[in-house]
């Protein structure tokens, strides 16, 4: 069974679809911070001789060495926070709802949760070479609640994905008016 | 002689790791409250304290070795003309 962080989970819920954002994203924003962590180096290769003098200057290489440290300390940082980001930010189909989580920034976390028998209509959408290529695209769930679209994005296989939770909210819509059905006979 | 203490970019270099690791508290925090600690999820916390604390011994060895007492100097230095 898929396990997570579930909020005001339901007795006996089971997380059918627990999805992120498809690999690729986050694999591009691990290579952009290690092209920005490589820059230094990169300058130093073309411009170290000419830089050398300025750089070994007694009272300039203390400097230098603070700046380097932070530089990688935070550059080590920001790569984590993305990872945090994108691990973070998920989309729970479970066999009762759909659950919307994002973490927007480190002090704002979005949560929005929706039942599924709300749910009208699935679409999903390709967009861009990549996505098509790498089959990643957004799923849009249209309901019926207060929070009228949910949309699970960059996530992979999402024409699989929309067509599962077709099926899910047809099975739960099903199971619904069968309970109801029941209760009607005992009153 | 008059000048700017290079201490003080020491300080401000402090203030800075104070920062990072107010921040590195947040993210792992988060982490831990809202993702399921699986395996892969700790040893990335794992792997990112211990890439930290490296950086910061290295960064330490290298800063150990600077003279923090040196000023630079503001007002022009003359050498004597003799």
């Amino acid at each position: 069974m898929l396990k997570f962080y579930l909020p005001h989970r339901k007795e006996g819920e089971k997380i059918i679809l627990l999805l992120r954002r498809h690999r690729f994203i986050i694999l591009t924003k691990i290579a952009f911070w290690t092209i920005v962590a490589l820059m230094p180096l990169a300058l130093y290769l073309i411009l170290g001789q000419e830089l050398q003098p300025f750089l070994s200057h007694e009272l300039i290489s203390p400097i230098v060495v603070l700046f380097i440290s932070i530089y990688y300390l935070y550059i080590w940082l920001f790569a984590f926070h993305s990872f945090v980001d994108y691990y973070l930010d998920v989309w729970i189909v479970t066999d009762h709802r759909v659950i919307n989580i994002e973490q927007k920034g480190l002090f704002n976390r979005v949560i929005s949760e929706q039942e599924l028998y709300r749910i009208q209509d699935v679409t999903s959408q390709f967009k861009g070479i990549f996505s098509t290529m790498l089959n990643f695209g957004t799923v849009f769930i249209q309901t019926a609640g207060e929070h009228p679209r949910f949309i699970f994005k960059q996530i992979p296989n999402p024409h699989k994905i929309a067509r599962k939770i077709i099926k899910l909210v047809e099975q739960n819509k099903k199971f619904r008016s069968v309970m109801q059905g029941k209760d009607k006979i005992t009153t | 002689m008059i000048g700017i203490p290079i201490s003080i970019f020491y300080f401000i270099y402090l203030a800075f790791v104070g920062v990072f690791l107010l921040f590195t508290l947040f993210n792992v925090y988060h982490l831990v409250r809202f993702g399921f600690l699986s395996i892969a999820n700790i040893s990335i916390i794992v792997f990112y304290i211990g890439m930290s604390i490296m950086m910061l011994l290295v960064s330490w060895y290298y800063i150990g070795q600077i003279d923090w007492q040196q000023v630079i100097p503001i007002v022009p230095q003359f050498e004597s003309l003799t």
